[in-house]
C-alpha cells in the first residue's frame, strides 16, 4: 500500500461544499459526477422511480421480485456464469425495491471497468426471468414472509404498515403474500421491467477514478437504450393516515411498538425545520428527548427512535421500541408526553444551536467513500434539491430561527394524529 | 432473504501482488502499556478513532455473565471532568457519530469525527479509561436497559435461543459457550461493586490499542496520545486464564419449538481452528468454505437451492478471529419439513463431493480473485482499517502479519483448502439444531 493512492482529492469551497461535475451523454442521459483518483474503485448510485407502489394489488410483491430477480442470469448467461463473472471482475451490483423507487448500486475496480460496465448493461436491460429462476426466488421470499412472522419486530412493522397507511397503497407488505407471488409470471416480470427501468424515471451519480469521457460512454452503454414513456409515475398523497392505537396479539415476553404522525415531503419549504426537531425528539441518537427520557432515565427500553420517512409528494414520521410486556403502556404514555411537550413548549435555543452544529458537522461524512458519495449526488437530485444544495445546504440551516422552527413544530405536531401498533402482549393499563 | 447476512472477515489490500505493506500502519507503544495505531488517509477530513481492549466476556468470573458487556453501556456515563452527557454531547455537536461492541475477546469504542477535533476527542477516550464517575443508580436503571436488550435480542426470538444453547454444547468449558450479553438471572444479580471492581481491575493503558484512521498524521497522533494518556497508570496484571473445551464424545441434535415459527430453520456449528492458531490454514479454510457455501454461487446452494430444489436456501460461514476456538455455522430453509438427520445426512454426503471432485483449482483461483478485490473495497473508507487491524491485533496477530497477509494468501492451493475442509467435517466437535413450529 503506497502512500500515492491517498491524493487529496476534494476541493472545497467551504468544508461541506463537494464539487461535482453535471455531465449529459450522447444519447442524453443527464448525471452528477465526481472524479476521485484516490483509489482504484467506481461506484454509481442510481435510482428509477416508482418502485413498490407501482404493484398491483392482485400480483403484490413484483417489484421486489424482479429486483431479486436481477442477478440471475441474461439472455446470454446462466446465472451461475453470471455471478462467476462478477466475481471474476470484482463488479457488484445490487438492486433493492423501495416503496418510491428501485435503487441500484454497481461497483467496479478501474482495471477491469469495460467489462464490468457490459455485464452491468447486460443485467439490466437483458434479464433472463427463467421460469425455474422464478419459481427458486420465490420459494425463497415466501420462507422469508414465514420467517417474518414470528419476528416480533418485523411482524410489527408490517402490520404498523397495513393499519397506518390504511386505504392508501403503502400498506401493503412490499414482499406481497404468497397469493399473490402466485399471481405473478414471467410475462409480468418482463413487463413490469420495461415499464419501471425507462429513461424518464432514471437518476445516476458516480464518484470513482474514471474520465468524464470514459464515464459518459459507459452510461450509454448500460442506460442509453432504454425506453422513454410519457407516464411519469407519482405516489398518492397519504390521506387516510390512521389515529389512536391497535393491538395485534402475540405470545412474546417483550412487545414491540411502532407509531406514526404525519411528516413532510422531502422538498417542502419546511423539511429542514422538521428533520432538526425530529432529530431534538428521537432522531438524535444519544442525545434525544426520547432517549434521555425512556431509557437513560427510566430504563424502560434499549431502544427508542423516530425518523422522518419523506418521499416526494409527502411524509410522515415514523417511530419505535421494544419493551417488557408489563411496561408497554408506561412506555406509549411517554411518547405521548414528549409529543405534547413539543407540541406546547417547542425546542429551546440550546437544542437548536446543538441540532445545527450536528447537521453542519455531519455532512463531510458522505465523502469517505466513492459510494457514500455516488449515493449523495443520486438523492440531491431525486429530491431536486437543487444544483446549488452543497453550497446552500449549510446557508439554508443556519438561516433557521427558533421562532420558525417552533412554528413549524407547533403547526404539524399534533398529540391526537398518533398512531400505534402494539405487537405482542401488553399488559392492560 | 436472497442477500446472506454479511460477515466480518479479514481482507486486505494489495494492489499490486509483490509483498508491499497493506496499510502502511505505523505503531507506537507508549511506556504505560498502551500501543498506538494510525492508518494516514488524507482523503477527506474525517478520522476514525477506535480503542480496543484485549478483554471481552472472556474474563469475567463463572456468575457473572454480562459483565463486560454491562461495563460497555456504563462507559458512556460521564466523568468528573466530562460529566453525564458530555462526551456524547461534544461529538454530537461537531456532527460525529458514535458506538461500541463487547465479543468474547475484546471490547471496543469508535466515533468518526471532522479532523480538527482530533485533539478534544483524545482527551475524551483517555478520560473515560479511569475517570468514570458511576452512582448506585445509573447502575441500577443502566441494568433494566441491558435486560431489555437481551429480552429484544434473546427472550423474544426463537431463533437466538438456539443459538444459545447450541453454543453452550459446542463449548461447555471455555467462556465461548456463555452469551456476551450474559444469563439473566445472572444479569439481574449484578452490582455496583461488580461493576467498579471490573472497571479498575482491567481498564488499563497495557489493555488497550488506540487505532486512528484517516485525516491523521502519525507525528501529530503520537504527541497528542502522549499528552492525554502519559498520566494514566497501568494496574497490575490480572492473570487471566486459558480455558479450552474437551472433544465431544455425543452428538448432539437440539430442536426449540415455538408456536410463533412459520419456517423450519436447521443449523450446524462446528468448532474449528482460529487465525491465532495458525493463519495459513485459516485462510485456506476460509477460501474452502467460501467455495462451499458461500453466496448464492456456492457449492451446497447449486446443489439444494438450484438442482435438487430441497431448500430454498442453504449457507455457511467461517469466523475464525478469535483468541480460542474459532466455529464454523451452516443453515438451511427447508422448503418442506425435514428431520435434522436427514438434512445432516444430504450435506455429510455433498461436502464429502465437494472435497472429492468439486472443489476445482478453477474455483479457487476465482475466490482468491474476489478476496483481492474485496480488500481493495475494504480500503474505501476509513473505519474499516481500523476494524481489521484492531480486531486482528486485540486476538493476538501481529502487525507484521497483517502487512504480509497477502504472502500468505498466493501460497494457498487446492490441496491445503481440501486439507482444512477435511480436518473439521472428519471430527464430532459440532451441534445441530433445528427451529421449528
Amino acid at each position: 500500500m503506497k502512500l500515492l493512492f491517498f491524493i487529496l482529492i476534494f476541493y472545497f469551497q467551504s468544508i461541506n461544499a463537494l464539487e461535482y461535475k453535471k455531465l449529459q451523454t450522447s444519447k442524453g442521459i443527464k448525471f452528477w459526477f465526481v472524479q476521485d483518483k484516490s483509489i482504484p474503485i467506481v461506484s454509481v448510485s442510481f435510482s428509477f422511480g416508482g418502485g413498490s407502489s407501482l404493484d398491483s394489488k392482485e400480483k403484490n410483491g413484483i417489484s421486489n421480485l424482479m429486483t431479486s430477480m436481477m442477478d440471475e442470469g441474461t439472455t446470454n448467461l446462466t446465472s451461475n456464469e453470471l455471478k462467476n463473472l462478477m466475481k471474476e471482475n470484482g463488479m457488484k451490483l445490487n438492486f433493492s425495491s423501495q416503496r418510491d423507487r428501485i435503487n441500484g448500486n454497481f461497483q467496479t475496480i478501474s482495471s477491469q471497468i469495460l467489462k464490468s460496465f457490459e455485464l452491468f448493461s447486460e443485467v439490466l436491460n437483458h434479464p433472463k426471468f427463467d421460469e425455474k429462476d422464478i419459481n427458486k426466488i420465490k420459494r425463497q421470499i415466501i420462507s422469508s414472509i414465514k420467517i417474518d412472522e414470528s419476528d416480533i419486530s418485523t411482524l410489527a412493522s408490517n402490520k404498523f404498515n397495513q393499519f397506518f397507511f390504511d386505504q392508501h397503497n403503502f400498506s401493503e407488505n412490499t414482499k406481497g403474500s404468497i397469493k399473490s407471488l402466485n399471481n405473478i409470471n414471467r410475462e409480468d416480470l418482463i413487463k413490469f421491467h420495461k415499464k419501471v427501468f425507462q429513461k424518464q424515471n432514471l437518476i445516476i451519480g458516480v464518484a470513482g477514478n474514471v474520465n468524464e469521457k470514459n464515464i459518459k460512454e459507459f452510461i450509454d452503454l448500460v442506460f442509453g437504450d432504454l425506453n422513454n414513456y410519457d407516464e411519469i409515475l407519482k405516489i398518492k398523497k397519504f390521506e387516510t393516515l390512521a389515529k389512536g392505537e391497535r393491538i395485534h396479539k402475540i405470545k412474546t415476553p417483550q412487545t414491540s411498538v411502532l407509531f406514526g404522525h404525519p411528516g413532510l415531503a422531502r422538498n417542502n419549504e419546511n423539511f429542514f425545520a422538521l428533520r432538526i426537531a425530529n432529530y431534538i425528539l428521537g432522531g438524535g441518537g444519544f442525545q434525544s428527548r426520547l432517549y434521555k427520557n425512556i431509557r437513560e432515565k427510566k430504563g424502560l427500553v434499549y431502544s427508542v427512535y423516530s425518523y422522518l420517512l419523506s418521499f416526494e409528494s409527502d411524509g410522515v414520521i415514523v417511530g419505535g421500541f421494544q419493551t417488557r410486556n408489563k411496561s408497554v403502556y408506561e412506555t406509549v404514555e411517554s411518547v405521548k408526553n414528549e409529543w405534547k411537550k413539543i407540541q406546547k413548549k417547542g425546542i429551546t435555543k440550546t437544542e437548536l444551536e446543538n441540532a445545527k452544529a450536528y447537521y453542519n458537522g455531519s455532512f463531510t461524512r458522505n465523502f469517505t467513500s466513492t459510494l457514500s458519495i455516488a449515493r449523495l449526488l443520486q438523492i440531491v437530485q431525486y429530491y431536486k434539491l437543487g444544483d446549488n444544495y452543497f453550497q446552500e445546504r449549510e446557508k439554508i440551516i443556519n438561516s433557521l430561527s427558533l421562532e420558525k422552527v417552533n412554528q413549524v413544530v407547533s403547526n404539524l405536531f399534533d398529540g391526537k394524529k398518533l398512531f400505534f401498533m402494539i405487537v405482542g402482549e401488553p399488559e392492560e393499563k | 432473504m436472497k442477500k446472506v447476512g454479511f460477515f466480518l472477515t479479514l481482507v486486505f489490500f494489495c494492489f499490486e501482488s509483490e509483498s508491499k505493506k497493506i496499510f502502511n500502519a505505523k505503531s507506537h507503544k507508549f511506556d504505560n502499556g498502551l500501543r498506538l495505531i494510525v492508518v494516514e488517509n488524507p482523503r477527506a477530513p474525517i478520522v476514525a478513532q477506535m480503542i480496543w481492549y484485549n478483554f471481552g466476556s472472556n474474563i469475567e468470573e463463572r456468575g457473572k455473565s454480562g459483565l463486560a458487556h454491562f461495563m460497555e453501556h456504563l462507559m458512556f456515563k460521564g466523568s468528573k471532568k466530562f460529566p453525564e452527557n458530555y462526551f456524547s454531547n461534544f461529538l454530537s455537536k461537531i456532527g460525529g457519530s458514535e458506538n461500541a461492541f463487547t465479543s468474547y475477546d475484546y471490547t471496543a469504542y469508535y466515533q468518526t469525527f471532522p479532523s480538527n477535533h482530533i485533539e478534544k476527542m483524545i482527551e475524551l477516550e483517555a478520560d473515560r479509561m479511569k475517570n468514570l464517575t458511576l452512582t448506585k443508580k445509573n447502575v441500577e436503571t443502566e441494568k433494566k436497559v441491558i435486560l431489555e436488550e437481551r429480552f429484544q435480542r434473546v427472550e423474544s426470538d426463537p431463533s437466538s435461543q438456539l443459538d444459545e444453547s447450541m453454543r453452550s454444547i459446542l463449548f461447555p468449558n471455555n467462556y465461548y459457550g456463555r452469551p456476551i450479553i450474559g444469563w439473566k438471572h445472572e444479569i439481574e444479580n449484578l452490582t455496583y461493586n461488580d461493576v467498579m471492581d471490573f472497571y479498575k481491575k482491567f481498564y488499563s493503558p497495557d489493555n488497550a490499542i488506540l487505532v486512528l484512521s484517516g485525516d491523521v498524521k502519525f507525528s501529530n497522533a503520537k504527541k497528542l496520545v502522549r499528552k492525554y494518556y502519559e498520566n494514566i497508570t497501568k494496574t497490575k496484571k490480572k492473570k487471566i486464564v486459558d480455558l479450552s473445551d474437551p472433544d465431544l464424545k455425543t452428538s448432539t441434535n437440539v430442536e426449540l419449538k415455538h408456536q410463533n415459527v412459520k419456517q423450519q430453520i436447521w443449523k450446524r456449528i462446528h468448532r474449528a481452528k482460529s487465525y491465532n492458531q495458525s493463519i495459513s490454514q485459516s485462510i485456506a479454510l476460509d477460501l474452502g468454505m467460501k467455495i462451499l457455501a458461500g453466496g448464492t454461487s456456492s457449492i451446497l446452494y447449486d446443489e439444494f437451492v438450484n438442482k435438487q430444489k430441497i431448500f430454498s436456501m442453504i449457507g455457511g460461514f467461517y469466523q475464525g478471529l478469535a483468541k480460542g476456538d474459532g466455529y464454523i455455522y451452516f443453515y438451511a430453509i427447508p422448503n418442506k419439513e425435514m428431520s435434522q438427520n436427514e438434512i445432516s445426512r444430504l450435506l455429510d454426503e455433498q461436502i464429502e463431493k465437494a472435497i472429492n471432485e468439486k472443489i476445482s483449482k478453477k474455483k479457487l483461483e476465482l475466490e482468491k480473485k474476489k478476496y483481492y478485490y474485496d480488500s481493495i473495497y475494504g480500503m474505501d473508507g476509513i473505519l474499516k482499517p481500523a476494524e481489521i487491524i484492531g480486531e486482528a491485533l486485540t486476538i493476538g496477530l501481529k502487525l507484521r502479519d497483517i502487512e504480509d497477509w497477502n504472502k500468505k494468501l498466493e501460497k494457498i492451493d487446492l490441496e491445503m483448502v481440501k486439507k482444512e475442509l477435511k480436518e473439521f467435517s472428519d471430527n464430532n466437535n459440532f451441534v445441530t439444531g433445528s427451529l421449528k413450529n
